[in-house]
């Protein structure tokens, strides 16, 4: 893993690192690597028809609407204002 | 900048009129105060899991085969993975190798220059997924308010391929796919609330040209016209690019409907590695054969086949039956109108003139039409039947837009209900005649046009009492002796 | 008073009987804990009030002769279990306030039976470790010996029973999380097959391979409560409809005429020779018992870690992609965009490991990658459940060893990654081939550490492998530890 793809796989995830940090953690994930690279060699592929579980389309959940949650205790863990979660801007 | 052809695909979303969200048993309902209708599923919390609605599935399938489309009976989701305030678990479930329905046709007709035009549009596919929420920014503050009241509410994703070719054609589609999900019973389509949203894929190229030109994607448009205003700009645009030698940027862009031009969203957008892979939570969905030709038997009535219907059982004209399919809501009224008063013609001249004036000048709300089908029916077989004049019997309608409730009482009250007293009329219409005795002899001499204003004085004197028809006989009768 | 030889059903019979009132129970195990915990770091709440009115609530039913098989039975839960009101932290500084606004399903069931709960134990954070050593709060120590790891990452709740601070616990197992700190604390796990326990309210690590499961004083006890808290639901929409069954049915029915596989893989030079002597010496117990001893083979073993950690860690990463500062969770007090704060509350909130494994998630997830990393690990999934498939037409169930080693001592051996890794290899094809595994002691390494061996079986055959493993608990003798006193 180079330091490009380091740096774009963090970004996908949302993560930032410390030079420091950085150095320790590229480090482990070469070798971590290395151990997933035993799989690229073996000659299958996935096929989703032959994982299906066969649940059938009547046996999924009715459409019957039931009482939400109170507003309070939906935003109970989070800063809030007007029964909104607050969000910083988003740039756009 | 002549001589550039535009190709143009659209993505429709549209939320299904399913009870419950998609994955939760939360309402699935327009509006409410925020966060009041959310629990801890589509407000993603940890722990939770997405439960599928059925009738989410049967709903997209419905959609599948009101545009031709072809059904995977053996369908997968898969997560959409991407940060963003208004989707709570940062990923939505959505469907990428294995969507419900694909390869739909949907046929378009379309007036453009003055010319009729006919067009198949192809339906690349049609998946299921949940919607976003609602964010509200303050830009003062710089601060946003996110509501979750719309995480989870079903939607379909319709993805068109590169088959549309101007704005009036875009729009027809658009027009005609509405019209389709609504006759399915699976969407009430109203852009204004967001029910019904549409992206644009647009690029443009020469004729002699062999490949596609690169592509645009605007968002942001909420009604037919904002697609239409929103095409033709960037048509201009892209055109004007190539001509002074520039080149388009593959980029999502925004419409900005008050300036109807479109404006570049910040490169970011464009840079997304959605990492998708298959919903663990959630087990493939089979489809059975009878399941599916059971959906298919519960496929209400489709514009073709009521089409069909009218003009075969009720024998109305086609301008008039189109006039009538082509909004879905009036459609049923007129049904059930029929079901009153079974004068299919009478009940459509009624419909389309009178009511639908109304509605085009804003006296009635076609949302919320507060008079029933079977008050409407009334009022036209009251004129029908000469119970009531036709012409007084659009004051009895306006009476009932204005205040709902019987139109017979109405017409009563208005004084408008005719007596047929023939004793009266023979009286009266004698009385005019020897009261205009020269307007009687220049009929005689074949001044015909004089009738009017005998007929007139003669209507005057029997309102309530006597029908047109009826005066207008036995005038007739009378000047001819 | 302690507990530490009574199991489950040894304790119902004492409140059935009026030897000791559920009121009386909860407090002596919570009267151990606050004494001995400080030690093993195994819990990181205790639910002291709301406990002892449980247990109120529990003697009331008992005095009305209404007493189910937990009621009144004071249970520890693992700490990436949600409970209504009760801080559920997943031992991580990124939900160290987060108090859910609902409880598991596995909760509600055993509240049906009125069992109480002492509280919440520690773990690996998001449960992504095998030592309970990446806790933000809780490091939970080695009943046996506490300069050794419990292991991971269901290690507070495999503490807290084998020192004797509840009578049994929930734990879950995405990897071994249940079996491997069981082994190392010497009690009895019970990974069930995937879709037999509702995981609505148990935090995601990795939507396709966790699964709720007992930890216990013996396999028996296991049953018990995977009786409890099995069974459909209607909010995980991947729970099994099989109807319910008993899962003590095989307890004391024995092992005569079971043919019982051995798969060499799993005794390759990478597992300690202590280890496997004390596995195979169990399976000659099983022999000796009237079972036949079959040799067999997964040949994909070698894959599996790799297979275990792309899955596992592609669903991790999307699984905590929620955790952004808004809705729950650290919310960090840098950030004047929304990309800022969400970039600097996960930074801050999430410990090494679990970054490590949202960082090879996304790796194996992003475009380039994701045919030869996550698709391969797809595709391997099915290939074990077909080779698994041909070891059960061969044999009832399987005997692996639990882990490659024993406990060891909590400076060894953590600082690499690769290493630890690689230490789940006896545990992780369970998981991938959604199997039902009970693990339980075997023997006691020459430290005294205890070693474990595991029970596979074909899915849906937990009763028949917890009648197994009890029938090997029957004939062993095992040591208490000190449990940190």
């Amino acid at each position: 893993m180079d330091i490009q793809t380091f740096e774009n796989v963090a970004e996908l995830g949302k993560l930032t690192f410390s030079e420091e940090e950085r150095g320790t953690l590229l480090a482990d994930m070469n070798e971590i690597v290395l151990i997933m690279d035993t799989v690229k060699d073996v000659d299958i592929t996935y096929d989703p028809i032959l994982d299906n579980r066969n649940r059938y389309l009547d046996s999924l959940r009715e459409d019957i609407s039931a009482p939400s949650f109170e507003t309070e205790k939906i935003l109970s863990n989070a800063k809030a204002s007007d029964g909104c979660f607050t969000v910083p801007k988003v740039v756009e | 900048m002549a001589g550039y052809i535009p190709v143009i695909g659209l993505e429709i979303h549209a939320e299904l009129l399913t009870q419950s969200k998609v994955f939760c048993t939360c309402s699935a309902s327009f509006g409410g105060t925020p966060n009041s209708r959310c629990c801890p599923v589509c407000s993603g919390f940890p722990g939770t899991l997405p439960v599928i609605n059925q009738t989410a599935v049967e709903y997209a399938i419905k959609a599948g085969f009101a545009l031709n489309c072809g059904i995977n009976q053996f369908s997968v989701f898969d997560r959409k993975n991407y940060f963003y305030p208004d989707l709570p678990k940062a990923y939505q479930i959505s469907q990428l190798n294995l969507p419900l329905c694909i390869n739909g046709l949907v046929p378009v007709e379309y007036t453009e220059n003055g010319e009729k035009k006919t067009h198949d549009i192809r339906i690349n596919r049609i998946h299921l997924e949940e919607d976003a929420g609602k964010l509200t920014h303050n830009d003062l503050d710089g601060v946003s308010f996110a509501d979750y009241n719309r995480c989870g509410i079903p939607l379909i994703e319709i993805v068109t391929e590169p088959d549309i070719g101007s704005a009036e054609e875009a729009k027809a589609f658009v027009e005609k796919v509405s019209l389709l999900l609504q006759y399915a019973g699976v969407c009430d389509c109203k852009m204004e609330q967001g029910s019904l949203r549409c992206d644009v894929n647009i690029s443009i190229m020469k004729p002699t040209d062999t490949e596609l030109g690169t592509r645009a994607e605007i968002k942001n448009l909420n009604s037919v016209k904002a697609i239409g205003r929103a095409i033709e700009f960037e048509i201009y645009r892209q055109s004007k690019l190539l001509d002074m030698g520039g080149r388009v940027v593959q980029e999502t862009r925004r419409f900005d409907d008050n300036k109807g031009e479109t404006k570049s969203m910040r490169s970011k957008e464009n840079a997304n590695d959605y990492r998708y892979f298959p919903e663990p939570d959630i087990l493939q969905v089979n489809i059975s054969d009878e399941q599916l030709s059971e959906i298919k038997a519960k496929m209400p009535e489709m514009p073709d086949k009521r089409l069909e219907r009218y003009l075969a059982d009720y024998a109305i004209s086609e301008t008039d039956a189109l006039i009538i399919i082509n909004n879905k809501i009036i459609a049923d009224f007129y049904d059930e109108a029929v079901r009153t008063y079974n004068n299919p013609k009478a009940v459509c001249n009624f419909i389309t003139g009178e009511m639908m004036r109304r509605i085009n000048i804003g006296e009635i709300d076609i949302n919320e039409i507060t008079f029933t089908p079977e008050q409407l029916a009334k009022i036209v077989m009251m004129a029908e039947t000469d119970v009531i004049n036709k012409s007084n019997a659009k004051d009895v309608f306006r009476a009932l837009v204005e205040n709902p409730c019987d139109p017979e009482k109405i017409a009563a009250d208005m004084g408008f209900v005719i007596s047929n007293d023939s004793g009266k009329m023979i009286e009266v219409i004698e009385q005019v005649m020897s009261d205009n005795p020269k307007a009687v002899e220049q009929y005689k001499n074949g001044e015909t046009k004089v009738f009017g204003f005998l007929m007139g004085q003669c209507s005057k004197a029997l309102k309530g009492i006597a029908t047109s028809k009826a005066i207008k006989d036995e005038l007739e009768k009378r000047l001819s002796r | 008073m302690i507990f530490i030889n009574e199991t489950v059903a040894s304790l119902r019979q004492k409140l059935d009987k009026k030897e000791i009132s559920a009121r009386e129970l909860t407090q002596s195990y919570l009267d151990e804990i606050s004494k001995t915990d400080v030690n093993l770091d195994s819990f990181v709440t205790v639910c002291t009030e709301t406990a002892l009115k449980q247990a109120e609530s529990a003697q009331k039913k008992i005095d009305g002769g209404q007493a189910l098989p937990l009621t009144g039975i004071p249970l520890a839960i693992k700490d990436n279990i949600c409970t209504e009101g009760v801080l559920t932290t997943c031992a991580s500084k990124m939900l160290d306030n987060f108090i859910p606004p609902y409880s598991a399903t596995v909760i509600e069931k055993l509240s049906a039976q009125d069992a109480v709960f002492l509280g919440k134990t520690s773990m690996d954070e998001f449960a992504m470790g095998s030592t309970t050593q990446t806790a933000f709060r809780k490091k939970t120590k080695n009943p046996y010996d506490t300069e050794k790891v419990p292991g991971g990452s269901s290690g507070g709740s495999a503490a807290a029973v084998s020192a004797g601070l509840c009578a049994a616990s929930l734990g879950s197992d995405t990897g071994g999380s249940i079996r491997q700190p069981s082994s190392f604390c010497g009690v009895t796990g019970l990974k069930p097959t995937y879709s037999r326990v509702s995981r609505y309210g148990l935090i995601a690590f990795a939507s396709s391979l966790d699964q709720i499961g007992p930890i216990a004083r013996s396999a028996e006890d296991c049953g018990i409560i995977l009786n409890a808290i099995s069974g459909f639901d209607p909010h995980d929409g991947t729970s099994s409809k099989k109807s319910p069954e008993d899962f003590t049915a095989k307890i004391g029915a024995g092992v005569k005429g079971l043919k019982i596989g051995i798969p060499k893989e799993f005794f390759s030079d990478a597992v300690d020779t202590e280890v496997k002597e004390a596995v195979l010496k169990a399976a000659e117990t099983y022999k000796s018992m009237g079972a036949e001893l079959v040799d067999c083979s997964l040949p994909s073993l070698k894959f599996a870690v790799a297979a275990y950690y792309l899955i596992s860690s592609a669903e991790a990463a999307s699984n905590l992609a929620r955790f952004d500062g808004i809705k729950y969770g650290h919310r960090s007090e840098k950030g004047a965009t929304f990309n800022e704060l969400v970039k600097n509350s996960r930074s801050e909130g999430f410990g090494r490991e679990v970054k490590r494994r949202i960082m090879l998630g996304n790796y194996a997830l992003s475009s380039g990658y994701y045919d030869a990393y996550y698709g391969k690990a797809m595709a391997l999934k099915q290939r074990f459940r077909e080779e698994y498939k041909a070891i059960f037409e061969q044999c009832d169930f399987i005997i692996t060893p639990t882990a490659p080693n024993t406990a060891f001592r909590m400076d060894d051996n953590i600082t690499d990654p690769a290493k630890v890794y690689l230490a789940d290899i006896c545990t992780v094809t369970v998981n991938i081939a959604s199997l039902p595994a009970i693990t339980t002691t075997c023997g006691y390494d020459k430290t005294g550490m205890p070693i474990g061996m595991s029970l596979v079986g074909n899915m849906w055959n937990e009763a028949q492998i917890i009648g197994a493993c009890d029938a090997f608990e029957k004939t062993f003798t095992k040591i208490s530890p000190k449990g940190g006193r």
